[in-house]
């Protein structure tokens, strides 16, 4: 056989060899572009949480907390509903001692539970829990049912009872689903804080990833007294508070 | 010479055709944009409910937050400004970009009992 390497050969070998640098190539761009955060589906290896200080937290902080909730995420001025029927995704409670009589503050919203009650309930698996901790209500398929807010022992859930117009780009919302905190999933997917602890500007609430253990967060919770509220559940739940 | 003739005029009928086919209409970005953002008319067309379908799961329940077949991109390009009162025209509202084709098939548009109808405030114009 002639190992002479004729025109036609040389154009095929060529062809081919040229086609699969390209595909090579374009494996290394596709990987390359995976590496941003917002390509890839999030994991197990992060769970976001945030630590409360509800001793450093003034209760003009918590009003705050809610006013930045309510710009950011477009809630709390439904004109027909009245009383319970109005959104609350985060409020200001009021905790006090019965034997000293001391009040305290405290910003309460969806403890982002690692055992969340409300997904155990849902009949359409629209109440979800995502890889990193964070829960929320997927309104496609979302009934309106509610059994999650009765499953809820925080109260952190609403219901929409009327057609709602102009909502934020970013958050969609609408009659008839089930609405609570989503820990502001599309500021942290772009690696910023959610707006209640941006709005705080002080170290009374910290946000992080709770495995990280070069995080704020995780620094702060091995050092500090912390608790959960209604610990007794087990629900391990990603919001903490300290001074309760 | 009367075969390539033929050619010829087929494409300019079908040159016409799509033409008045052309679903982009008004002064929305889509109609001004020279830049294409989907394969084919034809293919968006019948396909769009899959591709937002499986991207709401993809975005909602993955974090996967691109810009492809995302729906706040579609109202971004196909909501039309209104000329006298520079405010823009709400996407589905009789006669804009959603309802003309869903009217005339008969099927309701659902995504904007939720979803927001204009461009939002952080949406700065066609790249």
């Amino acid at each position: 056989m002639s190992k002479t390497l004729n025109r036609r050969d040389f154009i095929k070998t060529t062809t081919a060899t040229t086609a699969g640098v390209a595909t090579i190539a374009s494996g290394i761009t596709l990987t390359t572009f995976a590496a941003n955060a917002n390509e890839n589906p999030v994991t197990k290896d992060k769970r976001w949480g945030m630590l409360i200080d509800t001793n450093k937290l003034t209760e003009a902080n918590i009003d705050g907390m809610v006013s930045a909730c309510q710009k950011e995420q477009g809630w709390g001025n439904e004109a027909h509903s009245t009383g319970d029927q109005k959104a609350s995704w985060i409020k200001k409670l009021k905790v006090k001692d019965k034997a000293t009589g001391k009040v305290t503050d405290l910003p309460l919203m969806c403890q982002h539970c690692e055992e969340p009650p409300c997904v155990d309930v849902c009949p359409t698996n629209a109440s979800m829990k995502r890889e990193d901790g964070i829960v929320l209500v997927d309104r496609h398929l979302c009934i309106g049912c509610r059994y999650c807010m009765m499953a809820c022992p925080y109260d952190a859930r609403s219901f929409v009872h009327e057609e709602l117009t102009d909502q934020r780009e970013h958050m969609p919302r609408g009659k008839g689903t089930v609405e609570s905190c989503t820990l502001c999933v599309h500021k942290v997917d772009k690696g910023e804080t959610p707006a209640c602890v941006a709005s705080v500007n002080s170290d009374a609430v910290i946000f992080g990833d709770l495995y990280d253990s070069t995080s704020n967060i995780n620094k702060t919770l091995k050092k500090v007294q912390s608790a959960q509220i209604r610990a007794d559940l087990n629900l391990n739940t990603g919001v903490r508070y300290s001074g309760i | 010479m009367v075969r390539l003739l033929v050619l010829f005029i087929g494409f300019a009928l079908t040159g016409i055709t799509s033409a008045y086919e052309n679903p982009i209409s008004g002064n929305s970005e889509a109609a001004q944009s020279t830049k294409q953002y989907h394969d084919s008319v034809s293919v968006i067309r019948k396909m769009h409910p899959e591709f937002l379908n499986h991207k709401r799961d993809k975005t909602l329940r993955q974090g996967v937050r691109t810009e492809e077949n995302s729906l706040k991109g579609c109202v971004n390009c196909h909501a039309n400004k209104d000329e006298k009162t520079n405010q823009y025209h709400s996407v589905n509202s009789q006669d804009q970009f959603c309802s003309t084709c869903h009217q005339k098939v008969s099927v309701s548009v659902d995504c904007f009992s939720c979803h927001r109808t204009t461009p939002g405030a952080s949406y700065k114009g066609v790249k």
